[in-house]
């Protein structure tokens, strides 16, 4: 039996505990850092691509991300393994400073034994893996999996100050209740106000669906949280791309009877999202990444087909994603796989894309904006 | 010991209350005469020894991390009130105690997980994350609770106090409420007890003496 008193401190003790969030208050919503406009400088078209890994020992390799780094290098990061899901898979980096000619040889950064070892578990493989930088810091989210298929994912954090030489032991993020599995990452972050960052993160379990994960520090510390971007079973892999401060859209794979990117648009810095809608534009259910270029466009590269993924396409859009144009075929070869693109603007312009080629190599495209629209006056729009 | 590895242990917490309880079942079953002191100290030490095992470098009880590292306050303390009771073959919940607690993980597992797992558009696991009504429900629920004289109660202001001191992975306060498993244990629990009710007889909780 407790005593009238000894209630009482309890019921106070418990009033405070519940109510201390509220006195917390909640900091101001951040909204998106949208690219700096670049006026158009008249450059000449400029094309190049070529393989990180050319010579890559692996039967695999897939899930690319491509980060700049303040130098201007660029870092690239990629699973790579005998198959996917294997257990010598590993996350692979590559880095080229300006005046390199070629990309590093490839680098294991996280294996299993090592994330195993950072986060004091088992863990039977990792998987896909987002790479992006801040002003003095490379931050790498990567999937792990202790048990079963790609629904046993979880997300980790780990960050590199010395531009990828080490890096933090690795942090589990905590994002489901249930086991907290069946969250992945495939797409670049957008960087918020306050200097967190927006993640476009997805549920893969039962159903598919698009969530936001927020990447904010607090005295030291790294808090994630998560938000989910819409309902349903079938949209998933968003691309998330700032207009404004408040508006952005993200695009998103379809596995449902569709076969159609859809979109999805937020108004309040991604709280709230609109229920997605399917555009004119085919997806076999293969990944896409769309971002806002220096000039207001969007740039979208995606599989153009409900089949397959033969071929690599670049769409852009002058109306905020309402309606798109394609621009150009990046790949196309009856029966190949090219797949997973990942795109980038770099602080002068240029735009990157990495892609998974035959499943067998990373590679790597640069252009500029001249390029673009050249090859969009030469296209039936 | 840093908060880290507070909350390492923390996650064995549960898988060792099961495993010893398992050890003072068996004991029962196979007629020994153990009991308080030695029913608590001899399976909770074969049970500490076990999950200590290393396969592979990794303790048994960093592997079962694996699969969950975020073991719930209330059902640790459940599974502790079970292993005292058991052990020591004194009430320590009553049957409303364990009522409360069943009901809680079942409603509350109800609440949250299909609707966490992409069911609808509302997910309920971000009110975890700030003041939310989750906090509300939970201050009135157990201020209720305390006031009925619950010890079960007790364990849900434990929670929140665990929550504010973040001795778990997670920092989302559903995570110190509620597991998938308490949550599964729950739905077994209400069901036997319903279906006993139907047919008229009372299921005491394997807890209880």
């Amino acid at each position: 039996m407790m005593r009238p008193a000894t209630r009482g401190v309890l019921i106070l003790l418990t009033v405070a505990l519940n109510g201390w969030s509220w006195l917390e208050g909640g900091a101001p919503t951040p909204g998106f850092v949208t690219p700096a406009r670049i006026p158009s400088t008249g450059a000449a078209p400029l094309f190049h691509d070529e393989f990180i890994n050319p010579d890559s020992p692996h039967q695999v390799s897939h899930v690319a991300s491509i980060s700049e780094l303040p130098d201007g290098s660029l870092v690239t990061t990629w699973y790579a393994g005998s198959r996917e899901g294997a257990r010598d898979v590993a996350i692979y980096m590559s880095t080229r400073a300006p005046a390199d000619a070629r990309w590093s040889p490839p680098r294991a950064i996280v294996t299993p034994e090592s994330a195993a070892r950072d986060l004091n578990r088992a863990i039977k493989k990792v998987g896909n893996a987002v790479i992006f930088a801040d002003s003095g810091r490379l931050w790498l989210i990567y999937v792990t999996v202790s048990i079963g298929g790609w629904s046993g994912s979880s997300l980790n954090l780990t960050i590199s100050t010395d531009e990828g030489l080490t890096w933090t032991p690795s942090q589990r993020l905590t994002l489901s209740p249930f086991f907290n599995i069946a969250e992945l990452v495939k797409n670049a972050p957008v960087a918020l106000s306050d200097g967190g960052w927006a993640v476009p993160i997805y549920h893969e379990l039962a159903g598919r669906f698009p969530e936001v994960l927020w990447l904010r520090e607090r005295m030291g510390e790294i808090r994630a949280t998560k938000s989910r971007m819409s309902a349903g079973w079938f949209g998933y892999q968003p691309a998330l791309t700032p207009l404004t401060a408040n508006r952005a859209l993200a695009l998103l794979r379809d596995d449902g009877v569709g076969k159609a990117v859809s979109v999805a648009r937020t108004e309040d810095a991604g709280h709230t999202w609109s229920p997605p809608q399917p555009l004119d534009l085919p997806n076999p259910d293969s990944g896409l990444d769309a971002i806002s270029l220096t000039d207001r466009r969007l740039l979208l590269a995606f599989n153009d087909s409900a089949k397959g993924r033969e071929n690599l396409r670049l769409a852009m859009s002058a109306d905020e994603g309402r309606t798109w144009a394609r621009v150009a075929t990046l790949a196309e070869e009856p029966g190949a796989d090219f797949s997973y693109p990942f795109l980038m603007q770099t602080r002068n312009g240029d735009v990157h894309i990495v892609y998974t080629w035959k499943r067998k190599a990373i590679k790597h495209i640069v252009f500029n904006a001249a390029w673009l629209d050249a090859r969009r006056t030469d296209t039936t729009q | 010991m840093n908060l880290h590895a507070v909350t390492e242990w923390l996650s064995a917490v549960c898988p060792w209350l099961v495993l010893v309880l398992c050890l003072q079942r068996a004991v029962g079953w196979r007629g020994w005469t153990l009991r308080g002191w030695g029913l608590l100290l001899w399976p909770g030490a074969i049970a500490l020894g076990v999950l200590l095992l290393p396969i592979k470098g990794i303790v048994i009880a960093r592997w079962v991390a694996g699969i969950s590292a975020n073991v719930s306050i209330p059902f640790a303390g459940m599974l502790a009130v079970a292993v005292w009771e058991r052990a020591f073959r004194r009430r320590v919940f009553s049957l409303r105690d364990w009522d409360a607690g069943w009901s809680f993980g079942a409603i509350s597992g109800l609440a949250l997980y299909p609707l966490a797992l992409g069911v609808g558009s509302v997910d309920p696991y971000e009110w975890g994350w700030r003041f939310s009504p989750l906090f509300v429900v939970m201050g009135a629920l157990t201020g209720w609770l305390i006031w009925k004289q619950s010890w079960f109660g007790c364990l849900l202001l434990l929670a929140v106090i665990a929550f504010h001191l973040r001795l778990l992975e997670s920092s989302n306060y559903w995570d110190y409420l509620l597991d998938p498993i308490y949550s599964l244990v729950s739905f077994i629990a209400v069901g036997r007890r319903l279906a006993a009710h139907v047919r008229g007889g009372v299921w005491l909780p394997r807890g209880a003496p």
